[in-house]
């Protein structure tokens, strides 16, 4: 189902925690809300979910205005970052909740939780408690009961944040086939911008209450909005060169190079990926700077270089040799330049 | 040197040393007995006859004196209904009175705990002069009492806003529970008279319902007081998710907050139940013959004959016995860890 929000603010007091966010998620589309703590992703969930009041503004699921209706009467799924399993009940029972508050009949709710609890692998614990059960165990109930009822959309907060980075993985690949499978519209909420760019057909990031960019993960990476979204995808981040841009031609501290824009005689922030960039030797390529640092990743090296008063690092062979202080060169190709207003921060182009 | 070492430093992690073992067990041992004797005590004294109490103190049955059953025979037999009617009285009372002060104060301290409260300070004090006024027109003017109390809600309602309007401070949940507390802080022989004036003037002196009525309310504050402290641990998330699994707030307090507040629910249930179970003051103001609870009939030994102590500590084991039965059928419920595995891992 469709979940418009439209020009929906919140404040707590003074602050203003969410200023006027409008989206669209579309039905059966998977919408990441991405952001540091504090941008106002988890409130822009909560009051999706009916768990803060809206400050002015509206919020649509289907077609009913849910603004000022109670969180159960929403007929939408929640998963907590902290599982919020109950823990006087069996699995079980957690997973019955939604149907058995709901009254349905005794046959249809143990049919209903049979058959979700196989769906999420849980059918050997259902006599378990919250208590005995792992961590990644406690993520499959927490899904199992959002999934027992059908509901129209799935909200969820951070919810593989809890397991560690092995599990973490795991659960990502299954989320996102059984989203695939169930077609139900779905809001994530994370920090992690590869959970974000793995699991999304869109990402809207946000920071400080106010949304950056709203795009499919490809877009996001290769056409970054602003130079907040720049420097906050991708790892490690974009590098950043401040100049000045004369006749499409960038100019700084460390060299200049020629790029696809026309605009003249204005304050610039080039980006380049560190991926884009390839080390050369000395006196070649558009940069000239030493390195700074190496540092063997595995299959790739780092290396971190001075170019005049910029750090520019650049994803190097594994088999890269060079000691600190050894003056080099950095080579790339110039439409693999972002160019960036440097006064808004907007994307040139 | 070596023997002091041997004497203060434990032989392994897991143990004591052995001055430290005759410390705690010697502390230990005294301690039950401090407990334990005047259970002894009102045990044997049941069993004595009036020369072995008033003779000067002896200790053991069969050794000191021969056991003799003639206060339980007073007691079962010769009192017969008379005991049996308070200790029914007590068991109604202390139940009942309990019941409802849990239910009532369980669900005033979960809503403190998780609702914004911030009554106006002008309404309140509106409020307490109207009372004030109220009192007067009655008592001094001979104002009909039906005909003051609605004027005053009257005006009341009327002026609650505009005085809110004017006098722009109010109070907040942390003020709202100290109110409550502070009830307890007036010495209750203080409000003796003025409830047993009132339960005469409604005729309700020497019932039952006066009592369950008195020591609900006395009891309240300390069930708020207690249950707020329980209810503030259990994690919002699990509300939020059953809201959103479709329970409405009176599911959500009885299906999921009391069943995780089971450890707080019966100790502070056992606490008032024993409150209850022990109230003299208010039930000898309160009841005479028909609604005369325990401790008012132990008391009662000390008559003109003056104490008779074999007859009291019959009733007083009496007493003891439902309480310790209880905390013992009971305490297997206040064990910690109920909200493991509810959040995290």
């Amino acid at each position: 189902m469709t979940i418009i929000l439209d020009q929906t603010s919140k404040s707590f007091g003074s602050v203003e925690v969410l200023r006027a966010l409008s989206l669209e998620v579309k039905p059966g589309e998977f919408l990441v809300l991405l952001g540091a703590s504090g941008s106002g992703k988890t409130t822009a969930l909560r009051m999706i979910a009916g768990l803060e009041s809206v400050t002015s503004g509206r919020i649509l699921i289907g077609s009913r205005d849910v603004t000022h209706v109670l969180p159960k009467n929403r007929d939408v799924a929640m998963v907590f970052q902290s599982y919020a399993l109950y823990p006087h009940k069996t699995v079980f029972e957690n997973i019955a909740y939604p149907l058995t508050v709901r009254k349905r009949p005794k046959a249809e709710i143990e049919k209903s939780v049979r058959d979700v609890a196989q769906q999420v692998q849980l059918d050997h614990l259902l006599e378990r408690y919250p208590r005995q059960l792992s961590g990644g165990q406690r993520q499959r109930v927490a899904l199992a009961r959002a999934i027992v009822r059908r509901p129209s959309a799935f909200l969820m907060d951070e919810p593989l944040s809890n397991l560690d980075a092995k599990l973490r993985g795991h659960m990502r690949a299954e989320l996102k086939h059984m989203q695939h499978e169930l077609g139900i519209t779905t809001i994530y909420v994370t920090h992690d911008q590869i959970e974000a760019m793995t699991l999304a057909h869109r990402v809207a990031i946000l920071e400080r209450g106010v949304l950056q960019q709203l795009d499919t993960p490809a877009n996001i990476y290769n056409r970054p909005a602003n130079l907040f979204v720049a420097g906050f995808i991708g790892s490690p981040p974009m590098n950043v060169l401040e100049g000045s841009l004369a006749d499409g031609r960038f100019d700084c501290s460390a060299g200049s190079f020629g790029t696809a824009s026309r605009a003249s005689g204005r304050a610039v922030v080039a980006g380049l990926r560190p991926e884009d960039g390839r080390l050369a030797p000395p006196g070649q390529g558009q940069l000239a700077g030493e390195i700074y640092a190496s540092e063997l990743i595995g299959d790739h090296t780092l290396v971190t270089c001075r170019c005049g008063g910029a750090t520019v690092t650049v994803k190097a062979d594994k088999d890269f040799a060079g000691s600190i202080g050894q003056p080099i060169g950095i080579g790339f190709e110039e439409r693999a330049v972002h160019l960036f207003d440097k006064a808004s921060g907007e994307r040139l182009q | 040197m070596s023997v002091l070492k041997r004497l203060t430093e434990p032989k392994s992690l897991d143990s004591m040393s052995p001055l430290g073992a005759v410390l705690v067990y010697g502390g230990l041992i005294l301690w039950s007995m401090v407990v334990l004797f005047p259970l002894y005590w009102i045990a044997i004294t049941s069993l004595k006859l009036p020369i072995h109490v008033s003779a000067g103190p002896v200790y053991l049955p069969f050794v000191d004196f021969l056991p003799d059953l003639h206060a339980w025979r007073y007691i079962f037999v010769d009192l017969g209904n008379d005991t049996l009617r308070p200790y029914l009285n007590s068991i109604v009372v202390a139940l009942v009175s309990t019941a409802l002060a849990m239910l009532i104060g369980s669900m005033a301290a979960y809503s403190l705990s998780r609702l914004e409260f911030a009554p106006r300070l002008a309404s309140i004090l509106l409020f307490l002069l109207l009372g004030a006024v109220m009192i007067v027109a009655v008592a001094g003017f001979g104002v009909p009492w039906w005909i003051a109390a609605v004027v005053a809600l009257a005006l009341f309602l009327l002026l609650a806003r505009a005085a809110g309007r004017t006098m722009r401070a109010s109070l907040g949940n942390g003020d709202i529970l100290f109110w409550i507390i502070s009830q307890r802080i007036l010495p209750p022989v203080v409000a003796a008279l003025p409830i047993y004036v009132m339960f005469q003037t409604v005729g309700l002196l020497d019932t039952r319902t006066a009592l369950i009525a008195t020591y609900t309310t006395v009891n309240l504050p300390i069930v708020v007081w207690l249950m707020y402290d329980f209810f503030v641990t259990i994690p919002k998330d699990l509300e939020e998710s059953a809201s959103l699994d479709g329970a409405s707030r009176f599911a959500i307090f009885f299906g999921i907050v009391l069943p995780l507040a089971r450890p707080g629910l019966v100790a502070t249930g056992l606490l008032v139940l024993i409150l209850a179970w022990n109230e003299y003051l208010l039930a000898l103001f309160l009841s005479s013959a028909n609604a005369q609870t325990m401790p008012v009939l132990v008391a009662a030994q000390n008559a003109t004959r003056g104490p008779q102590w074999w007859y009291m500590s019959v009733l007083i084991l009496l007493m003891i016995l439902p309480v310790i039965f209880l905390t013992l059928l009971l305490q297997r419920f206040i064990a910690k860890g109920m909200l493991l595995g509810a959040v995290k891992g």
